[in-house]
Parts: C-alpha cells; structure tokens; sequence
C-alpha cells in the first residue's frame, strides 16, 4: 500500500514537472510550479525528511510563489509598450516563442542527461552503513540539541550555514543592484481594505508564534530557522501587501540591522572561537545549546527581513516602472 | 471500536467526494465567480469533513485541536483570497465597462 504512494508521488512529480516546463501559458507554468512544489515536500515526508519538506513547502512554494505572483501581475498589467495590437502584446508576453526554445532545450536535455549520470553515479555508491549518519548521532550528546539535522546544520557543518545566510543577502543586494538603491519609499496609498486588514492582524501574531515554536522546536525536532524564517518572512510580505511596509516604518539603521544581525553574530562568535584557540565555529559542549539558540533566533531574523526586503524591493521597483509607463502613456 | 472506524471511513469518503465536487466545478463551471464559489466552498466543506475524520482516527485531544486549527486557518485564508480575487475580477469588470461606455 505504502509503495503505491510512493509510486504515485513519484509519477506525479515527474509529471507535473514535464507540465510545468511545457506548459503554453505562463500562468499555467506558475501554478504548475507550485503544484510540483507541494508535490515535491509530500515526497520529501514519505522520505523521512520533514525539515526538507517544511523548507521545501515553505521557500519553494511560499516565498517563489508570491515573488512569482507579483512577476505574473506585472506582466498582466504591463500596457501595451510600442504595439497598438494589444492582441501582438499579449501573445508576445504570456506564451512562449517555441522556436526560440531549441536552444534551452537542447541545453537542459544535456544538462538533465548529466544529472541522471551523476545521480546513478551517487545511487550507486551509497556507502555501507548510512555514511555519516552513524558519526552524526554519536556526537550528538556534545553538540547542545537533540535533533540530529539541526546539530549536522547549526553545529558540526556550521560554516555551511553561514555561507548561506551570505548567500541570501547577496541576492538582496542582487535586487537593490537590479533596481538600483531607492530603497523602501513609502508605497502610494492602496484602496484600504477592512477585511483584509483585519485578516493580516489576525494572522500576524498567529505567524509570529508558530514561527518561534518551530524555532524553539528545531532543537528536539523537524524545524529551526529556516522554517521559522520564512513564516516571520510572511509577516513582513502580507504587511507589505497591506499597506503597512515595515522597512520604511522602522528607522533605517534598525532595517539594516536586522538584516546583516545572523550573518554578524556568526562571524563574530567564529572570530571569538577562533581566538580562543578553537577551530571556526567549535562551540564549547556547556555552551552549544544556548549559542545554537541565539544563532538560530538571530539567523531566522535575518532571513526574515531578507525575504521581506527582496519581496519589497521588487513589488516596489514593479511598482514604480508600471507608474512611469502609464504616466508617458 | 468497529463503529468509530466505520465513522472515520464514512467521513473521509464525504470529504474527497466535496472535494471531486470543488474540482468538477473549477473545471467545468463557466467564469471566475462560481469557479470561485465552487473551491472554496466545496473544498472547505471536504477539508472539515476530512479533518474530522483524521481527529476521530487519531484520537488524542492535543491532535484533534491541531487539526481543527489548520481547517480554521484554512477557512480563513481561502475565503479572504477568494473575496480578493473577486473583489480584483469586479473592479476589473467595472473599470472595461466604463471605457466601453465612455
């Protein structure tokens, strides 16, 4: 029964996968993304790796989806540029050129042929005995927390942690580089809607608590700052959306805090650690639990506030091109 | 114990079938407000009964008010993006009518 699942999972997520890629409609190719999405974190429970799955279900079809969303909105209501024929626009904007495709195409053919290798290559040689997981839970009394995948990513692969909370806010700085850097203008004033007010209030402490119990929760179980980071991230996207921007309420040095705080305090605590004649990043045993607690609070707001500000630097920057070309309109 | 399986059974069947039924309507009916009309409505109704189906499965107090909570939730996320949607679509309506007449 449970191989039929499986089964049926995996055929779906292939499928949606082909659909998603060959889609005509861009819209389609959207919704298709989030369906795959969902597919994908389903998978990733029957695997046994819920953290995955929460990430999964939380980045690649919560965060992508609402920055795909608002990509999807420009390119509905961008007006027609040079043509008079809405109709060449419209074509032009949300359908694909399929002869322009052979060249992608042809690239992602041998690049999925690549994969394919690699991946028996790496099926193949799965080493006896789990690899490292014996390693991981032997060590697991020394590293501060319970859970063996917070402890592989807070403690014992702690640089790669740290290079990714990098990699975050260099695709902010991405975005402010796009768009150059005019950040966080307060927006025009949206039509204020009572019941999606109400709605965002309600939900914002509701996403608050259950971003700091999946915080808290990652020392014993499936969850931890990125998970916790995305739904504090939701916070600051839906209170955008409201009309209520927090970048441009908070004071700017508070915003930029925020966002450089995990990075920081991870350096800093490495540098400490190193000039105490530890390796980067080797916590003390007493102290492990605690600091893996500030790093992953401090993390999650940093991530929280990346999110929020490359939703908001885009929705913003959407905003003010699709103002100019109705107003030289 | 026989009963409450047959119970937890019959629940789950009435939930996927509001759910077949939410998914015939997005597919079949003709414009956006009844699509509108027919997920939310339908798929609501079958998240309810399927979660009630799941907390007399499951059985513990702690998990049935987790289940209820994310139907709750549920509720209300999918009718404040479906009376977004509706709202976006009439104001859409509104503004071609009026370059239509005008």
């Amino acid at each position: 029964m449970s191989i039929m699942i499986d089964i049926i999972l995996a055929v779906l997520a292939i499928y949606l996968a082909l659909q998603c890629l060959f889609a005509p409609r861009l819209t389609q190719t959207v919704f298709l993304f989030f369906a795959f999405g969902l597919a994908l974190a389903l998978a990733w429970v029957r695997l046994g790796a819920v953290d995955v799955a929460i990430t999964e279900a939380a980045i690649a079809s919560g965060f992508l989806g609402v920055l795909f969303l608002d990509a999807l909105r420009d390119f509905s209501l961008a007006p027609p540029l040079k043509w008079d024929n809405l109709e060449v626009v419209h074509s032009s904007l949300a359908t694909k050129n399929p002869k322009s495709l052979f060249l992608p195409r042809l690239a992602l053919m041998l690049g999925l042929g690549l994969f394919l290798l690699i991946a028996l290559e790496a099926v193949w040689k799965i080493p006896e005995g789990g690899g490292l997981t014996a390693a991981a839970e032997a060590l697991l009394p020394e590293s501060g927390v319970e859970h063996p995948v917070t402890a592989v990513l807070l403690n014992f692969r702690a640089y790669d942690t740290w290079l990714e909370l990098g990699v975050i806010l260099l695709g902010l700085l991405a975005t402010f580089a796009v768009g150059g850097i005019k950040i966080y203008r307060k927006p025009p004033v949206v039509a204020d809607d009572i019941l999606l007010r109400q709605v965002i209030l309600f939900f914002t402490p509701v996403l608050f608590l259950f971003g700091a119990f999946l915080l808290y929760f990652g020392k014993s179980g499936p969850g931890g700052a990125f998970q916790a980071a995305v739904l504090w991230g939701a916070i600051g996207i839906l209170l955008h959306l409201g009309g209520r921007p927090v970048f441009s309420m908070i004071p700017r040095w508070l915003g930029q805090l925020s966002l450089t705080v995990g990075l920081g305090f991870f350096l800093i605590l490495g540098f400490f650690l190193l000039a105490g004649g530890a390796t980067l990043f080797e916590y003390p045993p007493a102290y492990a639990g605690v600091l893996i607690l500030i790093i992953e609070t401090l993390a999650a707001i940093s991530i929280a506030a990346a999110l929020t500000a490359i939703f908001a630097n885009l929705n913003q920057m959407n905003k003010e091109e699709s103002n100019q070309i109705e107003s030289t309109n | 114990m026989m009963i409450k399986e047959v119970i937890t059974v019959i629940l789950l069947v009435v939930g996927c079938f509001f759910f077949l039924a939410g998914t015939l309507g997005v597919l079949r009916f003709p414009d956006l407000f009844s699509r509108l009309h027919a997920l939310t409505k339908a798929d609501n109704l079958g998240l309810g009964f399927i979660a009630a189906g799941m907390a007399l499965h499951i059985g513990s107090p702690w998990a049935v008010l987790k289940i209820f909570s994310i139907w709750f939730f549920t509720l209300l996320a999918s009718s404040t993006s479906c009376y977004l949607i509706a709202r976006f679509q009439k104001e859409k309506d509104q503004a071609r009518n009026r370059k239509e007449e005008g």
